[in-house]
């Protein structure tokens, strides 16, 4: 099951990685990273209990918070560059 | 299993590399060096190498993206193009790397066991430092008390690197006591982000909370002063991000910090001075008490504080440092 698990969570991290490489917008970036952010707290519990030592779950609880606070960062400086430009993201 | 994870994490790493490589929008290669964070990070606990991984985590994917988008508001979001060719320097790079790779090939097999690297020193800390230190956490015996004077030079370099960025960038001083009332009524007409402030001042005291718990469980765990002193940085960068850097210098005035990041050091080195004092060697903690042990576990708990203090301090500077250059004006918006 936990194997399973992992699968599937890798799966999404590439579908993640996939959207932080297209773009295009910057919002579609940000999101991305977000996500991965989060696929990869699941991963580290998820891998934590297949490799049977769930006792670095508090990883976990930092790398949320840290993905918290980067997403905030992330959108309060947004605001001071000027992003309704019309050119894409390349 | 456990190499079909490693394998598609590090497929993801040097993707991600490429893509950094590739694109041209500053902003979405700091995006991406975050992902390149938090995906080796993750190979580091594949690894076994959680104390690492939570340093990674910590300054790379954290700390060091929310530095860069301060920067990127003042440097702009494109790369300049550059008009020289592209010749000489790739071929430099490809010969260096030919150079590198052909060196790997002296190199011992990789993952033997009898490897030199693994029996330098390793096999002494392995079999000693129970005995000699007693605490669970081998990587905090090796870091804290083994090489005790590694980290003390650690320590200096984080509090030389806050003297250069605050010698070439000023923190703004925040308005005096006359403006303020003027200043209270301009913010209560534009509360920029009430959900996320309120929701700030919740997280604050639970992040601190771990912090100390990342800090003092250092010996048992993966933790330490380095990884608790980041985390007690982001409840700041938090509340600077949601309140304003007004607010925030009014809360820990710089002043203050310069003295804490001061005294972190001072704490470390002082410890070193202390157990020659009492007759031992530099750093060496089993004078610190009638018990070495007992000794040793004193020695690593004072360490790690000044380490987590001088920490702490540096990056909240540091980074009111970058927002005074980043959010010139936040003042007067509210």
């Amino acid at each position: 099951m936990f194997a399973t698990a992992t699968i599937a969570l890798l799966v999404i991290m590439c579908l993640a990685l996939v959207r932080a490489f297209r773009g295009p917008k910057i919002f579609d970036r940000i999101l991305a990273v977000n996500m991965f952010g989060t696929k990869t707290v699941l991963l580290i519990a998820v891998y934590g209990f297949l490799t049977g030592r769930p006792e670095f779950l508090d990883l976990g609880i930092f790398y949320a918070l840290i993905n918290f606070v980067g997403v905030i960062a992330a959108l309060k400086f947004i605001e001071r560059l000027e992003f309704y430009d019309e050119r894409e993201e390349r | 299993m456990e190499l079909l994870v490693n394998i598609s994490l590090l497929f993801m790493l040097s993707l991600t590399v490429i893509a950094v490589v590739r694109l041209k929008s500053l902003f979405a290669i700091v995006m991406l060096f975050g992902i390149y964070s938090l995906l080796s990070a993750m190979i580091f606990i594949a690894l076994d190498a959680v104390d690492v991984a939570f340093t990674e985590a910590a300054v790379g994917a954290g700390i060091s993206t929310v530095l860069m988008l301060a920067t990127l508001v003042t440097t702009g979001r494109w790369e300049k193009k550059s008009s020289r060719s592209s010749f000489l320097p790739l071929l430099i790079v490809s010969i260096t790397g030919a150079a590198l790779v052909w060196g790997t090939l002296d190199m011992p097999e990789y993952g033997n066991p009898d490897n030199p690297a693994h029996h330098h020193v390793a096999d002494r800390y392995i079999e000693q430092s129970p005995e000699e230190i007693g605490i669970p956490n081998m990587v905090t015996s090796v870091l804290a008390s083994y090489r005790g004077f590694d980290t003390l030079g650690e320590v200096i370099v984080v509090f030389t690197a806050l003297i250069g960025v605050l010698s070439l960038l000023q923190v703004r001083t925040p308005p005096s006591v006359a403006e303020t009332p003027l200043r209270n009524e301009n913010r209560k007409l534009s509360r920029p982000y009430p959900v996320l402030q309120v929701v700030a001042l919740v997280m604050m005291p639970f992040i601190i909370l771990f912090a100390l718990y990342v800090q003092f469980h250092g010996d048992f765990g993966p933790g330490g002063g380095f990884q608790a002193g980041v985390i007690f940085a982001v409840a700041f960068i938090l509340y600077t991000l949601t309140y304003g850097l007004d607010d925030a210098l009014a809360l820990t005035p710089v002043s203050v910090l310069k003295a804490l990041a001061a005294g972190g050091v001072l704490i470390y080195g002082g410890t070193g001075v202390v157990s020659m004092l009492l007759g031992g060697n530099f750093l060496d903690y089993n004078v610190l008490s009638s018990n070495p042990v007992s000794g040793q576990h004193i020695g690593i708990i004072v360490i790690e504080l000044g380490v987590g203090i001088t920490v702490a301090s540096v990056l909240i500077c540091a980074f009111y440092a970058f927002m005074t250059r980043a959010l010139p004006d936040q003042g007067q918006k509210g």
